[in-house]
């Protein structure tokens, strides 16, 4: 069975099976990406599916672990807080990361200096980095150490041990997240159009604002995204470095799992992993965040 | 400790042997190194055998310690090939029965998390007494587990932070005008079990009276302390990291991890009196496939001399009665299981925390929420 294809001009002739038939031209993607999507569904979804029908299924069918969770305060403020610390980490790490990702997209010269001190401690364990910190923070650490010295402080303060210290800490960890996708969305932007602005008159902050600025703004969603998502999950860096009160949701799973509660942890981890696809769902309707997961340039 | 903070499971002592590896690698090593180790010479022809045997343990220096004092010595005499594994935990020992697919012969855990487990099931098969050494005292015998290992849970402090004055017991502690400085506590996360006989002792309960635990009192306490309190920690090394970097003039700390600190210079020691004294124990889970290995070893374990050496190694005490005569009396000067010492601590009742844990933990991490 073939089909001939009418070309206007009336002087080529293509014929193209369809049907049913097997098509190696359709099957090469499902081939390329069969054993990850294989391993996946074995490693990843089957486990993940049978940790959260627990939540619904232990003992038996039911939603009682959801009403207790509806009442439960600690919950309440362990989920507010997690959220809060996400949303603060990622506004940080916006701040810093846009004007690096402009340097390593404007300065070739330095873009490699820049790149290695972004990825350098991208590369080192989370563990040594929070010692590190402790080092820095501490209420006789190099900071405040540094600060006596300068006189500018008459007696140390309290970095470490505090939700701040979580903060810093934890836009340094996330940092290229951040900088990486907003950093390719700058990349993409055709070069002519900066340069036709500044032609056509617009100051350099004029061209930033109207040109630069909105066409890097998939870039910017992507690395929110990012770095929101993956800051909900934190559990050592708090830790380690956070203040008494500091209990985030993966400590109170973690917590639930060890008191041998699996069916209120795994409850928790559903409201953890609804929130986060919500979060993923509600960015992805932003307009050119897909792109921004695109690789390659221009 | 993990690719990514995200994911992985961070029990309290997986962690502290992986902290522990970073934390204390710059410090002398806290083992008793003068004179040579006892050694058990001949064993009982019942406790040889043949195979292996896989045993879970808490990693870090006590594996270290562990290998040298029982598994290597118990390989080489019984013929019974040992394979360790860091990163014991109840929740595993309970994924493996029910599984099906239990990659453990013995499991280094607490009489508490292990009764606690078996109140939801047969997870843990039962300890054959007829083979264990009868040096082994009967308070350190449960029906499905061994003690094995005694330490404490103690009052520690900075010795430059109060001109001299020496804090004796939790009133001192929970005193912080005649004691200055911020104080760490244990607190829920990490598997932690709150300190509410600390709370009490602080409160003026004596010692006898802790248990069974007054809870509201408990709290009541806890509120005078709570602003003091920069750190509820979760694993072993932070109190030591806190006290190293003085970030903490008071804290509570597992007494063997005050030996590497004090090897390392910092002007920091153990007030004992009101420690807690806590044991670790064995657990053969259900349906291990060397169990009659496990329980070989497990009473190898137990005998007087390689009891004897653990304590040489860490400081940490002998469930076994006729160990004292294999350990010199200047060690038995930092061993929770010496007599000068054992009259100071409070024994800690795992079978009230086994009924109230839950309960205790829900309410502890309200308050300090609320």
């Amino acid at each position: 069975m073939s089909e001939a294809v009418e070309i206007p001009s009336g002087t080529l002739t293509v014929t193209r099976p369809i049907g049913v038939q097997f098509s190696w031209r359709k099957a090469i993607p499902w081939l390329l990406t069969g054993p990850l999507l294989l391993f996946m569904l074995a490693f990843y979804a089957v486990p993940v599916v049978a940790m959260l029908l627990r939540s619904v299924n232990d003992p038996t069918w039911t939603l009682a672990h959801f009403h207790a969770l509806a009442s439960d305060t600690v919950f309440f403020k362990v989920f507010s807080n997690t959220l809060y610390t996400a949303f603060t980490v990622t506004i940080g790490a916006l701040l810093f990361g846009y004007p690096l990702a402009l340097a390593l997209v404007r300065t070739p010269r330095w873009a490699p200096v820049i790149l290695i001190m972004i990825l350098l401690p991208f590369w080192t364990s989370v563990l040594v980095r929070s010692y590190a910190w402790m080092v820095l923070m501490g209420r006789h650490g190099l900071i405040n150490e540094a600060l006596l010295a300068l006189g500018t402080i008459e007696r140390p303060f309290r970095i470490l041990n505090t939700p701040l210290a979580t903060q810093i800490a934890m836009i340094h960890i996330l940092l290229p997240y951040m900088v990486l996708p907003i950093a390719n969305a700058l990349r993409q932007i055709d070069p002519s159009l900066p340069r036709a602005s500044s032609g056509l008159g617009a100051t350099p902050w004029g061209t930033f604002r109207q040109i630069t600025l909105p066409l890097s703004m998939s870039g910017v969603a992507a690395g929110m995204l990012l770095v929101f998502v993956l800051a909900l999950g934190f559990y050592i860096t708090p830790a380690m470095l956070g203040g008494p009160r500091e209990i985030t949701l993966s400590m109170l799973i973690d917590l639930q799992v060890d008191q041998l509660n699996w069916a209120y942890a795994a409850t928790l981890s559903a409201v953890l992993l609804a929130t986060t696809l919500a979060i993923i769902g509600v960015f992805y309707r932003l307009p050119g965040v897909s792109n921004a997961f695109r690789m390659g340039a221009r | 400790m993990r690719r990514f903070p995200s994911s992985k499971h961070f029990s309290r002592r997986t962690a502290m042997g992986l902290i522990g590896a970073g934390l204390a690698a710059p410090y002398v090593r806290p083992s008793y190194a003068q004179g040579a180790w006892p050694e058990q010479t001949s064993i009982p022809d019942i406790l040889k055998g043949s195979g292996e045997l896989r045993i879970a343990t808490f990693g870090g220096t006590m594996q270290e310690t562990q290998v040298k004092a029982y598994f290597e010595p118990f390989e080489k005499i019984s013929g019974i090939k040992v394979r360790y594994f860091p990163g014991t935990s109840a929740p595993k020992v309970k994924a493996m029965v029910e599984t099906g697919n239990v990659e453990w012969d013995v499991a280094q855990l607490s009489r508490g998390s292990i009764m606690n487990l078996q109140k939801q099931g047969e997870y843990f098969e039962k300890i054959d007494y007829s083979l264990i050494d009868d040096g082994v005292g009967k308070e350190f015998r449960f029906e499905y587990g061994i003690e094995m290992l005694v330490w404490a849970q103690v009052l520690a402090y900075r010795t430059d932070a109060f001109k001299g004055a020496v804090p004796k017991g939790w009133a001192d502690f929970w005193d912080t005008a005649k004691f200055p400085g911020d104080r760490a506590l244990l607190g829920t996360t990490g598997g932690g079990w709150p300190e509410l006989e600390f709370a009490l002792m602080a409160a003026g309960v004596p010692a006898d009276k802790i248990y069974p635990i007054d809870i509201d009192k408990a709290f009541a306490s806890y509120d005078k302390i709570k602003k003091s309190v920069v750190k509820w920690w979760d694993t072993g090394a932070i109190p030591i990291q806190l006290l190293t970097d003085r970030e903490v003039s008071m804290t509570s700390v597992w007494n063997g991890r005050m030996a590497a600190l004090q090897a390392a210079g910092v002007p920091a020691d153990i007030s004992w009196g009101q420690g807690l004294s806590k044991r670790d124990a064995w657990g053969i889970p259900k349906g291990a496939k060397n169990a009659a290995n496990a329980m070989k070893f497990v009473a190898y374990s137990t005998m007087a001399i390689p009891q004897a050496r653990v304590a040489w190694g860490i400081p940490y005490g002998s469930v076994n009665i006729k160990s004292n005569e294999f350990i010199p009396e200047a060690r038995q000067a930092v061993l929770p299981s010496a007599p000068a010492i054992k009259s100071q601590l409070v024994n800690y009742d795992y079978d009230w925390w086994i009924e109230n844990r839950e309960a205790v933990i829900g309410r502890f991490n309200k308050w300090l929420l609320g």
